[in-house]
């Protein structure tokens, strides 16, 4: 025991008593304070509170032993206090070990009597803080084991997909939020349910898969149908060290978006495998009649059937390069080159390049340029410019009948160049309007039928005038003629 | 039905497949009459009742053609009449439309099923194979 830095308090109203204590006591080492009263004593142990040791006399003035004896245990519970008193009797013996006194020391006692009692109390002080600060270790301990374990609880709970511990027994002994919202059939059951009761065999059989021990453990995936939603379900065993299986981990994650897109593709897949289809077994059908002699001899029918062949073969071509254009702007590798453009001038220029199909089918072709319209530019790139008036232009020629007229007009409007393509053409009913931008929609009438086509067209230009951040709009009245506008924002 | 000369009805959506059958057709000594959507046809054959149909698949809508053929079996007067599908959609969104069985052309209301591009040789057959059908039939229920 290194006594010096042991602080003992003597607090007795006789003098002589005070000093035969520190007498005894100093040269063993301990430090010694005194006090007259219990006020006194009270006082010096607030001022210097690290006393390990205080000896208590009963009866003083002022302040008996008795209430020093409260005061003191509630301002330090590891304090070893012994009452010294000459008038030894068992019941006040019993009263101060009761408000806390470690012992009882009798009057008049000699140095042994002294030092043997302080060192057990001093021992057994330093057993209660060391078990004091064991038993705080583990509480903080088992504090932090609860943090982890609500941590762990949270996280599993704010999972957006669905988690379900089995264990081997078959029966469910975790599930978070998202599981019983996957499922609402969990809800009802309590935790330690069998599995079956949640009456879905397709994923019992994937957790028996994972539970099965003959092949080693397995981690099991599977795609499952609940009520409107596709999940991808995993469950991976939960193994021991010893790799002996206790029970699966199964994870629902929602793919239904992903399901949906995955089924708008292969439906696309196969409508452009349809629209490819078609027109090459027209073309096959109609060469064989040529080949086979069917039209023998007929120049002028072998001549219509080649021209129609080579018609439907260049709608064909028209389509892979606006498939390829469709992909490549859907998948971002579409590159516009942007430069400050006279869109008035890439019209003329498109239009100048359609006046011999125009006049095929005296068709009138004009072109109304607001001169104003020549004076703004639009960031835009030409080649895509030229795409969208080309494919406007074009349709406005096939499908207007012999004789008709197709007005081209670019004028300001606001901060937007507006280029309009009117005709006077077949027209569109408000249900075909609706649909003209979607791929491979074709207006089917009497007339239409006979214009080859892909349905491609249209949606091209929506996608590159959107891609410019521009709008694309249609107007039409079914016989009359249609009216397409393209509005391009203006540079500064 | 005059000699081995009969009125067949074409509807298709595509004006190129209705050329090839008219060709093909007139060259084994029929009349065509060509359309190009289901109800006009149906509107027209309902007065006049054609010998054979070759209908489309998918014209305005997906099964437009097996939707004509049921309300042409359906139509008294016509539930006779012989009708063959010819389509290049023989398959669609992983369905696949060909009849194995002569009870899937049954269900399917019609008499038979070909694929685009379809053989000369086998059209002009099982236009003719159906027609003789419909004669005989014809020529039996006179006799009873």
């Amino acid at each position: 025991m290194n006594g010096e830095s042991i602080r003992v308090l003597v607090v007795d109203d006789e003098l002589g008593m005070r000093e035969g204590c520190r007498k005894v006591l100093a040269p063993e080492g301990y430090s010694v304070e005194t006090a007259a009263d219990g006020v006194a004593g009270l006082e010096l142990f607030k001022d210097r509170g690290d006393f390990a040791i205080v000896l208590v006399d009963l009866n003083m003035p002022l302040m008996g032993g008795m209430e020093l004896i409260d005061h003191l245990r509630k301002l330090d519970e590891d304090v070893v206090i012994f009452v010294i008193t000459a008038y030894a009797a068992i019941d006040t013996a019993v009263e101060a070990t009761r408000k806390g006194a470690y012992g009882y020391i009798p009057k008049p006692f000699t140095p042994d009597e002294l030092l043997l009692p302080i060192r057990q109390g001093l021992e057994r002080r330093a057993l209660t803080i060391e078990a004091r600060r064991l038993r705080e270790e583990r509480e903080s301990r088992l504090l932090e084991v609860a943090l982890e374990r609500s941590k762990s609880s949270t996280i599993i709970g704010c999972m957006t997909d669905g988690v379900l511990v089995i264990n081997r027994d078959r029966q469910m002994v975790l599930r978070n939020a998202a599981m019983t919202r996957m499922m609402p059939r969990c809800a009802g059951l309590p935790l330690s349910a069998p599995m079956n009761t949640l009456k879905c065999p397709e994923l019992e059989s994937l957790i028996e898969e994972t539970l099965c021990t003959d092949s080693g453990p397995v981690i099991a995936s599977r795609e499952l149908a609940l009520d409107k939603s596709t999940y991808m379900v995993n469950a991976s065993p939960v193994l021991e060290p010893n790799g002996l299986v206790t029970g699966a981990v199964v994870v629902l994650r929602d793919i239904t978006a992903l399901k949906k897109l995955d089924i708008a593709k292969s439906m696309f897949i196969s409508m452009v495998a349809h629209e490819l289809k078609s027109p090459l077994a027209a073309v096959v059908s109609q060469l064989s009649l040529i080949l086979d002699g069917t039209v023998a001899g007929d120049a002028q029918k072998e001549r219509h059937i080649l021209d129609r062949c080579l018609l439907r073969i260049d709608a064909l071509r028209t389509m892979v390069s606006d498939l390829l254009s469709l992909t490549a702007m859907e998948t971002g590798r579409f590159t516009i080159k942007r430069s400050a453009l006279n869109i008035s001038e890439v019209v003329s220029a498109v239009l100048d390049s359609y006046k011999e199909k125009a006049q095929d089918k005296h068709i009138t072709l004009e072109m109304a340029r607001a001169p104003d319209a020549d004076k703004v530019r639009v960031l835009a790139d030409r080649e895509s410019m030229m795409m969208v008036f080309a494919n406007l232009v074009d349709n406005a020629i096939k499908y207007t009948p012999d004789g008709g007229q197709v007005y081209l007009s670019v004028e300001c409007n606001g901060v937007f160049l507006k280029v309009s393509v009117r005709d006077t053409g077949i027209g569109m009913t408000a249900e075909e309007k609706e649909r003209v931008f979607d791929e491979f929609y074709r207006v089917k009438n009497e007339y239409a039928v006979h214009v080859p086509g892909t349905g491609l067209g249209l949606s091209l230009v929506k996608k590159l005038v959107e891609m410019h951040q521009g709008h694309v709009s249609v107007q039409s009245v079914p016989g009359k003629g249609s009216t397409f506008c393209v509005n391009l924002p203006l540079t500064g | 039905m005059t000699g081995n000369k009969a009125r067949i009805l074409a509807v298709d959506d595509d004006v190129d497949f209705l050329d090839w059958v008219r060709i093909v057709l007139e060259a084994a000594g029929h009349e065509v009459v060509c359309f190009s959507d289901a109800e006009n046809a149906l509107a027209s054959i309902t007065d006049a009742p054609p010998d054979l149909i070759i209908t489309d698949l998918m014209m305005e809508s997906l099964d437009a053609g097996f939707s004509f053929a049921r309300r042409t079996k359906e139509a008294g007067n016509l539930c006779h009449v012989p009708i063959i599908i010819v389509t290049a959609a023989e398959s669609r969104r992983g369905f696949d439309f060909r009849p194995r069985t002569g009870e899937d052309l049954a269900a399917m209301h019609v008499d038979a099923f070909f694929c685009k591009p379809v053989d000369v040789k086998a059209l002009r057959m099982k236009v003719q194979e159906l027609l003789n059908r419909e004669r005989r039939a014809t020529n039996t229920g006179n006799a009873t």
